[in-house]
């Protein structure tokens, strides 16, 4: 037991240094645009009409604290976002974690919705597919997974939004109906958004299926032809039992593993797919805050939230592994 | 024994066996790429696409880059030379004339088809000049400038007698599709093999010191890889391309972009680098010639590197297909490259608006296009990848 708390803080601790050193890069982006908040801010206010002049701008550099060393904001930066708080954005003059709020938990959500279904579909599939001995099924599912890589989803998305037109002259984007936009949070509203959301998860779903469908078929195939398999067949085991039962649980390892790039590809696909479907309330937030607004501080924060997001979901899977799989277990406790 | 039996089959099958011992691995993995069918089709494919990409100024009929090169012909269907028509056939491929007159009724541009009128098409016709081997790097800065003129040439395959031919149509400010796709094709290859090659050096570094070091250069530089890992490419690239001053040249955003598209992209060919260098240091082959006293270079050069460039090659192979897709994903968006470019992306961005879908979808023809180059790169960074594996027999 004791040596398990040493393994999950060992990983918490792996992880908090993930993230550091994200926040690094993240903040060296930031900075790395050209013109500091400072200048900004009294941009803006000189064409409100007051002049300005160079101290102006080294004086409101004092006030926002710029005019302190690289790693020093850094540090503050990096405390601050541990508690959630990524400062004012200096373009929309607006708090960033407020800017971000639900949109960001909507977004999340979506994605591991996404990631959800993808794998709901890709193990049972990849499984079966693995056992089959027939030419068709294999190839076709080859087919598959290569068109998953072939037709990225704004493609797809670009088709569904041409077939819906033609067919309910909807072109179903965004995610709200207009009557639900701004009203709170209630079950109606819920409704309605489940009712538009599935759209953009299949299409963040899509690819991330075909990749898992390879990946589960090839770890199957490994191991249908290792000796315990063959063993367990001669103790007069057979059928889905054997099948579930030996090969699927030990395959489980690696796909429980790769769930973090898994979710890092479909952020991928996020700001794109969002930018489609015109997902004002989630991803689209994101491509508009990188790339066209040059929002630095925005920009930080979503690429920072998102990486923490893949970082918290390794961690979990981690410690996931750790309690399902008896080899690593024995690994960790010596 | 084993010789009779030889002696029995015959000096065809001793000549195969023997070329067989004797090949080197290049040949190996060519024998065993051959008899991958799919693999195949797709690498002939490819080649074919990088050659229409190569000679895209001579296979294209007009100049891609001018809006209204053809002012009458705005969102024009595709024209397919014929042989045949309602007045027999003709050797010569031809295209019915269009004529076009204002409406007395509607007063409007009203474009109509002269069955009657053949154009006939001509090859190897002189038309806009274009320029081989024309070099130049223009990059913010003096010191690096350098251009090269090339040769002129205004030979193109294909034109006609007056009027236009546009065998994919024209988009909405009158630019031949065709050429376009071709000129696309070619920018779209050399922005994703600037990227590879830039991300494939750092890989090298990077990981080649890891894998050669090992012990804790290796724990740090696998944390700094994974890190990087961690974080969502397109986002970054998002974060990244936000940079690019609107005032930049073409050139200027098409060297930027494959910079930051190989700068985001190295952890993993890293990772794979020092995988393979890792496990081909401890192989046995390397003992043995380090036991007959070869020097550290030697065996570095003799005996880790070829085995290890196969490798190596697939790895890049592989990675292709991401570096295009993420370009066109980014000019889809408008980040990367934008209209005047013909890059994939580009193109498609022009087919995601509502009326275009709708009512010109011939402009959706790069779309297949596109969709073909990945299959084709994946197809034969597969079956490379298959035909490099010396353990791969064993599985169909």
């Amino acid at each position: 037991m004791l040596q398990f708390a040493q393994f999950v803080l060992m990983r918490a601790a792996m992880a908090v240094f993930t993230l550091v050193m994200v926040s690094f890069i993240v903040f060296s982006l930031m900075e790395a645009v050209p013109g500091d908040c400072a200048e900004r801010y009294l941009a803006f206010k000189n064409t409100q009409g007051s002049g300005i002049s160079v101290e102006d701008i080294e004086a409101e550099r004092v006030r926002l604290g710029l005019d302190k060393p690289f790693v020093t904001r850094w540090g503050v930066w990096i405390v601050n976002a541990f508690q959630g708080d990524f400062g004012i954005s200096c373009i929309i003059r607006q708090d960033v974690s407020q800017l971000l709020g639900d949109k960001f938990w909507i977004s999340l959500g979506i994605c591991l919705t996404a990631l959800f279904f993808a794998y709901l579909i890709a193990v049972p599939v990849g499984i079966i597919s693995a056992t089959s001995k027939s030419p068709w099924v294999n190839h076709s599912l080859r087919l598959v997974s290569y068109l998953g890589l072939a037709i990225p989803n704004f493609l797809l998305a670009l088709v569904v939004i041409l077939v819906s037109i033609e067919l309910f002259g909807d072109s179903l984007t965004g995610l709200f109906s207009k009557e639900y936009r701004d009203a709170p949070w209630s079950w109606d509203k819920f409704m309605d958004f489940l009712s538009r959301a599935w759209l953009p998860i299949f299409l963040l779903g899509w690819s991330a299926t075909a990749f898992a469908l390879q990946t589960v078929r090839a770890l199957m195939l490994d191991e249908i032809g290792k000796l315990y398999v063959t063993a367990a067949a001669a103790r007069g085991i057979s059928g889905s039992r054997l099948l579930w039962r030996y090969p699927a649980r030990h395959s489980m390892g690696p796909i429980i593993n790769s769930l973090g790039f898994d979710l890092n590809r479909i952020f991928n696909e996020l700001p794109i797919v969002a930018l489609i479907m015109v997902m004002t309330e989630a991803g689209k937030l994101l491509s508009d805050a990188l790339a066209y607004s040059n929002d630095q501080q925005l920009a930080g924060a979503i690429i920072f939230l998102l990486t923490a997001s893949i970082v918290f979901l390794n961690f979990v899977t981690d410690i996931a592994l750790a309690l399902i799989d008896p080899r690593v277990r024995k690994g960790m406790l010596g | 024994m084993t010789d009779t039996v030889e002696m029995k089959q015959g000096g065809v099958a001793d000549k195969a066996k023997e070329a067989y011992f004797t090949a080197s691995q290049g040949q190996l993995i060519w024998a065993r790429f051959k008899r991958n069918r799919a693999a195949m089709i797709a690498g002939f494919a490819l080649l074919l696409m990088i050659l229409m990409g190569l000679f895209a100024p001579f296979l294209s009929p007009y100049n891609p880059t001018i809006a209204g090169i053809d002012k009458d012909y705005r969102n024009g269907p595709p024209q397919m030379p014929m042989f045949c028509d309602q007045n027999g056939c003709s050797l010569r491929p031809f295209l019915h004339t269009l004529e076009r007159k204002r409406s007395l009724t509607t007063l409007r541009w009203e474009t109509t088809v002269n069955t009657e009128k053949r154009r006939y098409v001509q090859f190897f016709v002189p038309g806009w000049e274009y320029r081989v081997g024309a070099f130049g790097i223009d990059l913010p800065g003096r010191s690096f400038d350098f251009t090269s003129r090339g040769l002129a040439f205004d030979t193109h395959l294909f034109g006609i007698e007056e009027g236009g031919i546009h065998i994919f149509g024209t988009d909405g400010t009158g630019k031949d599709v065709f050429s376009r796709t071709l000129h696309a094709i070619w920018t779209s290859l050399a922005v994703g093999t600037l990227g590879v090659f830039i991300a494939f050096v750092l890989a090298l570094i990077i990981g080649g010191i890891a894998g050669y070091y090992g012990g804790w250069i290796d724990s740090i530089l696998q944390m700094v890889t994974d890190a990087v890992r961690t974080v969502p490419q397109i986002p970054l690239f998002m974060a990244l391309a936000a940079f690019i001053p609107d005032e930049w040249s073409s050139e200027t955003r098409f060297f930027f972009i494959s910079i930051i598209l190989g700068l985001v992209g190295w952890p993993t060919l890293a990772r794979r680098v020092r995988t393979h260098l890792l496990t081909e240091r401890s192989q046995e082959y390397v003992l043995a010639a380090q036991l007959c006293g070869a020097s550290s270079s030697h065996v570095i050069r003799r005996h880790l590197l070829p085995s290890f460039t196969s490798y190596i090659i697939v790895d890049l192979m592989i990675s292709f297909p991401y570096m295009v897709r993420t370009e066109t994903a980014l000019s889809f968006i408008g980040l990367g490259l934008k209209d005047p470019v013909n890059s994939l992306g580009a193109l498609l961005q022009n087919v995601s608006k509502a009326d275009v879908l709708k009512n010109y979808q011939w402009e959706a023809i790069p779309v297949i296009f596109f969709v073909a180059l990945v299959l084709a790169f994946v197809f034969v960074g597969d079956g490379l990848r298959d035909a490099a594996d010396p353990y791969s027999k064993s599985k169909k």
